[in-house]
């Protein structure tokens, strides 16, 4: 079978995603216009090859509604040749549109494909779209639905973790990060956002605390004790009555921050590259999916990483660098307990704890940092995978060529 | 600069007076001489010791809007964001010294100036019918830059506001209360300051609309569904309007939209960074060179004969009371001028009076005037079949049909009970003013004047000067078009004047590429999509073929065995001759006229003219139609038919409609950045579609 090649990977400076982040100010529109702009320019792309982009976007209403990938397209004046779909599996979304492009590719039936995600949650905050598995008592009950939040105290709880594990491991994140962005680690793919007479909104991630402490993290209160004792706590020992009673240890300080940001990744076989004469990065060897149970939801990395594997003929050993979504810090021990990976080898330049979330973008940018990575240690192969709602898990592996 | 008061009962006014100048004008001095005036007021408040403001002004206007010189030159983004960025920081700090702000409007305010009153918690207006208030930027390509859109939006709902500041109507007093732009009137100065302090001692809350977390934007964001249907729908308005070729007006829709779902303070950034880029656009640029140097140029006498009194008509005789009459009559009547208004009958002449009734209710209507208004001007008409009524007029103007035996007939009845001083004038747009002249008792004090439909709004006067008249009676005419509001260009009795000299040549070029095998429905639109009013083959229908013809062989007669035909003569012959198409008049033309004053292009035309295959080059279509026009102007100027460069843009803008945002004929030649590039692009044109893109001498002195 032939292959998928990511030929470039961009993406925005993550904002604060409230009124005072910098990128509130700009419609979702124009921050993923400004990337396509970016990855036409970069590669100096003839935008008529490409024969479709697949943007994730997990609240695709309002100003994010209505297709924003093919909405984008053509604000960013590319070819109308170029068909676009936006596509939710919620956090994972980012990711899924890299998996499904590389499918198309593989598949022979396309030939350069754009990948991506956005969300601007300052604008349309999570929820927004409402749904039954957040909105219909039938549903949320019939199959004992969660916040987030509350699934991963669970995890958290039933895992043994305790609020000091949690908070080293956002202590970790906030200074790999914040090393990261000191050094430049992230500018290869970083491109800056400007207004439209090219004075500069954001130019590099503004969600990190660079002062972060121990002590600090410790005096954050938890965040979902609230929504569990209305019932949610309840609903999930009902699921999990082996144990006694869910701990609420997540706080803003070791769950993922909400941010404003969108990533696209150029896909494309390995004659297309030839044509447009652009050399390719990576190539994607697997691209799993997976569903758990949807009480605890967050349980999802652990399987499809092992079925990534498993499509790849890899062993965990011929992984050099794991990425897993920092969604809440339970999520990514528990998946390191599961997987048996060394730290050292995961969530090397920090996550979404430090750097933030934003939804639908978040597994393309993922997958970029990992590149980019990749190349600064001159190593081979890397894992990226999220935690998604409902239970599900996405997970892609891809090669340096 | 500031005069501080307060008085006993904690209320602090705040008076307004710029030394050196005679406006109060928003610039950064202003912004420097507040901050201790607000650093004061917020520690009165601390102390408990203020209780309300009152700003109002020691000038004869409250607040003129900004420095237009500055905003022409201004280029830096970086500078013109951060400039905008601190106007709204003014405002900002102006409106939350933590008590009720009002704002006695003592005199107009435009633009940034009522910026200014809309960032105070209350207006009230000294009612005066001169008083001028409104946020009119939209009519130089420019927006409001201090907040104005966003607190707009808040005051009066998204769906309100966009009329008011796209359209950039100056209102009066009255219209502004209706409105809803300001909250309330005075009949006098004293008035206006007891009002204003009675609404403080009865107001405690000085928090604006927008910060208060409770309150709402008036009819909803640009989320909700009823105000998104509306926007989608103004957005298509827009277009069809426009063209896309004015951005702010669309910038206007797009802050409206995009402010009402951010907080006030990112809706306000927004609408700063809307603002640098307008400011540095080219259209902006051009608009502000016609409508502020330009005009201003010519308000300010720039090619009045000079050493002459100033002549201010009061009673004007109109002899015709069909449209172009009664349009005058009304601009006259507009004005504070008393008409007679004369016609075959009583009977005729009063469905003048009738037609000017009509426009005023159509006014009324629209809030842009006051049924008071109305009736007072009603009241300064006179209708009369007799022209012994016009004994006492300053001026006669004839609007009679194109007839010279007719134009004569009434010019002599007339003149006989006009004194010596008394001006004379024709309202012709094809017959030689000189020869009508040979009529008049008075040939000195005789002169055309060209007016535009429709009369009462087109803001232009063509004036013609005859053989015998006189540098005074041009003064003279020049006065009176400037008490009427309009913009003299004085112009040479040659065929068609300057502006349908120079319209005739659009129409001319668009028949060429009819006969070129471009499809018809495609030279009509990219016309309009050039920005001219409308298709040239239309344009050529209202006119007559007959008249578009005449001009050009005037054109023949006048340049003798220099003069190269126009590639559409023949087809204009073809029509009238061969078809018998003449024009809209006979419901024949390049169009079919319909019963249900519809029409639709002559089926039959690709018949006569068949049309080749595309693809066609848009673009170059789009400058063959300007082009054209830009070089028979350019022909005026240096044959004299036109004197000044500001006339010949205004007069393109006002005469025919040559597009505003190009800034007029002259101006567009700018946009070729140097002389070398437009004879480039004219050399290309020529070579491909013959002479008449030859570029005349006097080019190389126009572009700068």
């Amino acid at each position: 079978m032939r292959n998928a090649y990511i030929y470039e990977s961009l993406r925005t400076p993550r904002g604060k995603g409230k009124p005072s982040g910098a990128l509130y100010e700009l419609k979702p529109i124009d921050l993923l216009a400004a990337l396509f702009i970016a990855l036409q320019k970069q590669c100096n792309l003839d935008t008529s090859l490409v024969e479709d982009a697949l943007i994730g976007c997990v609240s695709p209403i309002d100003d994010q509604g209505y297709n924003i990938a093919k909405s984008a397209l053509l604000h960013a004046n590319w070819s109308d040749s170029v068909s676009g779909l936006q596509l939710n599996r919620f956090c994972a979304s980012g990711l899924e549109s890299v998996n499904l492009a590389a499918m198309k590719i593989r598949s022979g039936w396309e030939e350069l494909v754009v990948a991506g995600g956005i969300e601007s949650m300052s604008r349309v905050p999570i929820g927004s779209d409402g749904g039954s598995m957040i909105n219909d008592p039938e549903i949320i009950n019939k199959i004992n639905y969660l916040p987030q939040g509350v699934a991963a105290d669970l995890i958290a709880s039933i895992e043994g973790f305790d609020r000091q594990v949690l908070d080293e491991y956002a202590l970790r994140s906030q200074n790999l990060a914040l090393q990261a962005q000191t050094k430049g680690y992230f500018n290869n793919s970083i491109v800056p956002i400007l207004d439209r007479n090219g004075l500069i909104i954001l130019d590099k991630d503004e969600y990190l605390r660079p002062n972060t402490t121990l002590e600090k993290l410790a005096a954050l209160p938890p965040v979902f004790s609230k929504l569990g004792q209305y019932g949610f706590d309840e609903m999930a020992l009902q699921k999990y009555p082996y144990i006694e009673k869910v701990y609420h240890l997540h706080t803003a300080g070791n769950s993922s921050g909400i941010v404003d940001g969108a990533a696209l990744m150029l896909i494309g076989s390995e004659e297309t590259g030839k044509k447009i004469g652009v050399k390719a990065r990576a190539k994607i060897v697997a691209a799993a999916n997976v569903s758990t149970d949807p009480t605890i939801m967050l349980s999802g990395p652990t399987p499809a990483s092992k079925k990534a594997l498993q499509q790849a003929g890899m062993q965990k050993s011929d992984i050099d660098l794991w990425e897993c979504n920092e969604a809440f810090a339970a999520v990514v021990l528990k998946f390191q307990r599961e997987m048996d990976i060394p730290l050292d080898k995961l969530n090397v330049n920090g996550g979404a704890i430090a750097l933030g979330h934003p939804l639908g973008a978040t597994g393309t940018m993922l997958l970029g940092t990992l590149l980019d990575e990749l190349e600064r240690r001159n190593l081979t192969t890397g894992l990226v995978t999220l935690c998604v709602g409902a239970g599900m898990g996405v997970a892609t592996i891809i090669e340096r060529v | 600069m500031i005069k501080y008061q307060k008085d006993t009962d904690n209320i602090v006014t705040l008076t307004l007076d710029m030394g050196g100048r005679t406006n109060n004008v928003i610039n950064h001095e202003i912004f420097e001489a507040f901050v201790p005036v607000i650093n004061h007021l917020q520690k009165e408040k601390r102390k408990g010791e203020l209780r309300g403001v009152i700003l109002t002004s020691a000038k004869k206007t409250f607040l003129a809007g900004g420095d237009l010189d500055y905003l022409f030159k201004a280029s830096d983004a970086k500078e013109i964001f951060n400039f905008s960025q601190s106007i709204k920081q003014f405002l900002r700090d102006l409106e939350h010294p933590g008590v009720p702000v009002v704002a006695a409007i003592n005199g107009s305010a435009l633009g940034a100036g009522f910026e200014m009153a809309l960032a105070c918690h209350r207006r009230i207006v000294l009612d005066h019918p001169k008083t001028k208030l409104g946020l009119p930027e939209v009519n130089l390509g420019i927006i409001p830059g201090g907040g104005g859109i966003v607190r707009l939006m808040w005051l009066l709902g998204l769906e309100k506001a966009y009329p008011i500041l796209s359209d950039g109507y100056q209102y009066t007093p009255k219209e502004a209360l209706v409105a809803g732009l300001i909250d309330d009137l005075a009949k006098d100065h004293k008035e206006m300051m007891l009002k204003a302090k009675e609404w403080l001692m009865n107001t405690k809350e000085g928090r604006r609309p927008w910060d208060r977390p409770e309150r709402q934007i008036p009819g909803g964001t640009a989320k909700d569904p009823q105000v998104a249907k509306i926007v989608r729908r103004l957005a298509a308005q827009l277009s069809s309007r426009t063209h896309n070729n004015f951005p702010a007006p669309q910038a206007i829709l797009d802050v409206l939209t995009e402010a009402s779902k951010v907080d006030f303070d990112t809706a306000c950034r927004i609408e700063s960074r809307y603002y640098t880029e307008l400011l540095r656009s080219k259209e902006c640029k051009n608009m502000i060179k016609a409508f502020w140097f330009d005009t201003n140029a010519i308000k300010k006498g720039k090619n009045r004969p000079k050493g002459f009194g100033k002549f201010r008509p009061r009673r004007i005789g109109i002899i015709g009371a069909g449209l172009m009459g009664s349009g005058i009559a009304l601009a006259c009547l507009e004005n504070n001028m008393k008409v007679v208004l004369k016609d075959v009958s009583k009977h005729i002449a009063e469905r003048g009076r009738k037609m000017v009734d009509k426009q005023l209710e159509e006014k009324i209507s629209k809030g842009h005037l006051h049924p008071v208004e109305k009736e007072k001007m009603l009241k300064n008409i006179t209708t009369t079949e007799a022209s012994s009524d016009f004994e006492t007029c300053d001026l006669v103007i004839e609007a009679v049909f194109e007839n010279r035996m007719v134009k004569q007939k009434v010019t002599k009845e007339a003149e006989a009970y006009l004194d010596e001083y008394s001006l004379f004038a024709t309202n012709t747009i094809s017959i030689p003013i000189t020869k009508l002249a040979e009529a008049s008792i008075r040939p000195e004090n005789y002169v055309g004047l060209h007016f535009f439909h429709p009369a009462s709004d087109v803001p232009l006067v063509e004036i013609v000067r005859g053989k015998n008249t006189t540098d005074e009676t041009i003064a003279r005419a020049m006065d009176f078009v400037k008490a009427i509001r309009k913009i003299p260009i004085v112009v040479k009795d040659d065929w068609g004047f300057y502006a349908a000299r120079v319209q005739n040549t659009f129409i001319l070029e668009g028949i060429t590429l009819l006969q070129e095998g471009y499809p018809p429905a495609l030279i009509e639109n990219l016309g309009k999509q050039a920005g001219m009013p409308k298709g040239p083959l239309e344009l050529a229908d209202t006119l007559g073929l007959s008249l578009v013809l005449k001009y050009e062989n005037q054109a023949a007669e006048h340049y003798g065995s220099k003069y190269i035909q126009h590639p559409a003569v023949g087809i204009l012959t073809k029509m009238i001759q061969e078809l018998g198409r003449t024009g809209r008049f006979k419901k024949m033309g390049f169009y079919d006229y319909h019963e249900d004053n519809t029409r639709s292009l002559w089926p039959e035309l690709i018949e006569h003219f068949p049309v080749r295959k595309g693809p066609f080059d848009h673009q170059e279509i789009i400058d063959r139609l300007l082009i054209a026009q830009v070089l028979e102007s350019a022909w005026c100027l240096q044959e004299g038919v036109i004197h000044s460069i500001e006339g010949a843009n205004l007069g393109s803008i006002y005469g025919w409609g040559f597009p505003a945002f190009k800034g007029g004929v002259i101006q567009y030649m700018q946009e070729y950045a140097s002389y070398k590039n437009f004879v480039k692009k004219c050399q290309a044109l020529s070579k491909k579609y013959g002479q008449r893109f030859k570029v005349p001498s006097t080019v190389k002195k126009l572009i700068v």
